[in-house]
């Protein structure tokens, strides 16, 4: 030990670690290249798929974490899970969110097959392509009609086409209700929004009895109400596009309003607050429409383009295609309530 | 030589504008105009102080655009965000603007373009899906800062109503996000906790600055006359930006919200005042038409790359799920880093 010089080989250290100028060499750094090229590459996906990791798992992971494990960042991320389980990350320009369809279709076709067993006819009617504008009564204090004939729609027509709903402008404002509509694909009921939907050559679901025909007492029931101020019929007359009446029988009878309390709406901003036998007086459970049979019906197109756009302009002309409308849509209905028996089975 | 005047050159959007226009026309065809002078790695750059707010900014003008030979004025003097302090914005923004108008039809100015938001349609229930340029903006908005630019566009109107020769553009921006944006919007999305109101979920439109100072110079090179609206290519949920920005959401019920974010504002705390809780419970979607067909103007970024590129520049390294920006998209709005 003591005859040995004390010197520390750190000489062959950074040598090796150099770059060596032969072939084989060079082969050998190529070859590590690679490789960690391939570890990098395995890296990234791993944290992909971490980052894209489903929502049990997020939580699994916050549970786990405990209360030491509470980060602004975990909190962040459970959220995060929480809300793109059920929503996509892109919407159309309009807002409806494909994601959020599918996760409310089990519910709405449990509505449609199961407690209101809808009986659709006359989707031949329904164009496979190009602008329509489906005309239907409204009732039933809350948009289920909506909903179910876009449900009826996309099941029976053999296009399977998504009907955008013109919602009322009361909804538009209602929290929770109006982001529902929006991502399952309606739009507000104004011109602006119907003309632009029409010109991209979409299929268009309005009801023109607006908030009349949806707070309807029960005993003026498929009475349908005025049709507005036939903005509809001049938004069809600009855009060439043909009207398709649609009656839907059973969703008048699901609340069946009794009175309305005006005085409670008016300081919350809603238009009027039914009153049917069991809401409010069961609470929450007042909230279960009714189950009845429901079967949506539609009729023959109604061709305008004959009038041309300029006849948007002319207001005799729209009053007398709306009452036109008005008048096909009742028949429709009436010829359905007297072959209908019953109110629960058809 | 005939110059191209730029208010509000300390502004985020003023001083990018103004990079750009060096850029493309060369220091000696521009003029700043503005409280402080213009950064000093902007060397030949001739400035001119103004103050607009001051009661004899207009003849100061006057006298400004002549000896300048100014033919074009791009009007970037307004404030992004909200101010606690209202009578000054308002005699920046209306007021001065009178002023600038003025002062540009006396001085013969041929173009004035002024930047504004399209926030000052009001974001309501019963908005169209888009909102176009004909859509009349709510003057009788609750917010000093939506009146205040309202005011503004009407004086520049009402002088290129009264003088022909003076042609008049308002640029009406989507809400920038991006790059070295500092706005009240910017400042919520660099929270950890973010209130949100329960139960809506509006749309929202983020534009990038890149795409901004684009409509920008092509407004000034087109000079077409009225209300352009400029907007990003695609639209987003509020939600979904907030959580693809990682932010922890709260959801707060209406009622309370806007007297909460009053309170907020008034005790220092918030980033805006309670008007700004429409925002977050109603859509305000412009429509990009116009931009497409007088200026040839389409967004090249999305509002989601708006938002990336903007969550890469303020939280960077953390790892994220959203695209990269376009390539060469975010080049020089990083240059400067603030």
């Amino acid at each position: 030990m003591s005859g040995q010089p004390k010197v520390v080989p750190i000489a062959s250290r950074p040598r090796s670690r150099k770059p060596e100028s032969g072939p084989g060499a060079s082969a050998e750094g190529e070859r590590l290249r690679h490789r960690v090229g391939q570890l990098e590459q395995e890296l990234r996906r791993l944290r992909e798929s971490g980052e894209g990791e489903s929502l049990l798992v997020a939580l699994a992971r916050a549970v786990s974490s405990g209360a030491g494990g509470l980060s602004w960042a975990t909190l962040a991320r459970v959220q995060r899970a929480l809300f793109f389980a059920w929503h996509s990350e892109e919407t159309d320009d309009f807002g409806a969110d494909p994601r959020f369809a599918r996760t409310l279709e089990p519910f709405l076709e449990f509505l449609y097959a199961v407690w209101w067993r809808v009986e659709a006819s006359g989707t031949e009617h329904v164009p496979a392509s190009g602008p329509g504008l489906v005309v239907a009564n409204h009732s039933g204090v809350l948009p289920y009609d909506g909903l179910m004939l876009q449900l009826a729609i996309r099941h029976e027509h053999p296009a399977r086409r998504l009907c955008r709903m013109l919602a009322l402008d009361m909804f538009a404002l209602l929290p929770v209700l109006a982001p529902m509509l929006t991502k399952s694909g309606s739009v507000r009921a104004n011109p602006e929004n119907a003309e632009r939907l029409l010109r991209r050559g979409e299929l268009l679901g309005v009801f023109p009895e607006g908030v009349k025909g949806i707070g309807k007492r029960f005993r003026d029931r498929y009475k349908l109400a005025r049709f507005g101020r036939g903005g509809f019929v001049r938004v069809a007359l600009r855009s060439g596009t043909p009207i398709i009446p649609c009656a839907i029988v059973g969703a008048e009878e699901i609340h069946p309003v009794v009175g309305k309390a005006d005085w409670v709406g008016r300081p919350l901003g809603l238009p009027y607050v039914p009153l049917t036998p069991t809401f409010p007086w069961l609470g929450p459970l007042g909230l279960l429409p009714l189950p009845t049979k429901w079967s949506i019906d539609f009729g023959e197109p109604i061709d305008l383009s004959a009038h041309g756009p300029e006849g948007a302009e002319d207001p005799i002309l729209v009053n007398r295609i709306a009452e036109s409308v008005r008048a096909t849509l009742q028949q429709m209905l009436d010829g359905r309530l007297a072959r209908r028996r019953s109110i629960w089975f058809g | 030589m005939a110059r191209i005047a730029l208010t509000g050159t300390a502004s985020f959007l003023g001083g990018r504008l103004l990079r750009r226009l060096v850029a493309a026309h060369g220091a000696d065809a521009v003029l700043a105009v503005d409280i402080t002078p213009p950064p000093t790695t902007l060397s030949g750059v001739r400035h001119r102080m103004v103050d607009l707010t001051l009661p004899g900014a207009d003849r100061r003008l006057v006298e400004v655009f002549r000896e300048e030979d100014v033919e074009t004025v791009f009007h970037a003097a307004f404030f992004t965000s909200p101010r606690r302090d209202e009578a000054y914005a308002h005699e920046l923004e209306s007021i001065g603007t009178l002023h600038l108008a003025a002062a540009a039809a006396a001085a013969g100015v041929r173009h004035l373009v002024l930047r504004s938001f399209t926030a000052v349609y009001g974001a309501r229930g019963q908005n169209p899906c888009f909102l176009t340029e004909e859509r009349k903006p709510d003057a009788e908005s609750r917010l000093g800062w939506v009146r205040d630019k309202l005011e503004a566009e009407a004086h520049a109107f009402s002088f290129s109503r009264r003088y022909p020769g003076l042609g008049v553009t308002v640029l009406r921006f989507a809400t920038l996000v991006g790059p070295g944006v500092h706005t009240y919007y910017t400042r919520l999305l660099s929270k950890r906790l973010v209130p949100v109101v329960l139960g809506y979920d509006p749309l929202v439109q983020l534009l990038h600055p890149d795409d901004a100072l684009d409509a920008a110079m092509l407004a000034l090179a087109a000079a077409p006359s009225g209300v352009v609206n400029v907007v990003p290519r695609s639209t987003l949920t509020l939600l979904t930006a907030l959580h693809l920005a990682d932010k922890v959401t709260l959801p707060v019920p209406h009622p309370a919200a806007y007297p909460l974010a009053d309170l907020l504002w008034a005790s220092g705390v918030g980033e805006a005042p309670g008007g700004f809780v429409d925002y977050a419970r109603f859509p305000c979607i412009a429509d990009g038409e116009k931009a497409r067909l007088e200026l040839g103007f389409t967004a090249r970024h999305s509002s989601r790359e708006a938002l990336a590129s903007f969550v890469g520049y303020r939280f960077p390294g953390r790892p994220s799920e959203l695209p990269a920006p376009l390539e060469g998209g975010t080049g020089d709005a990083r240059e400067t880093g603030a």
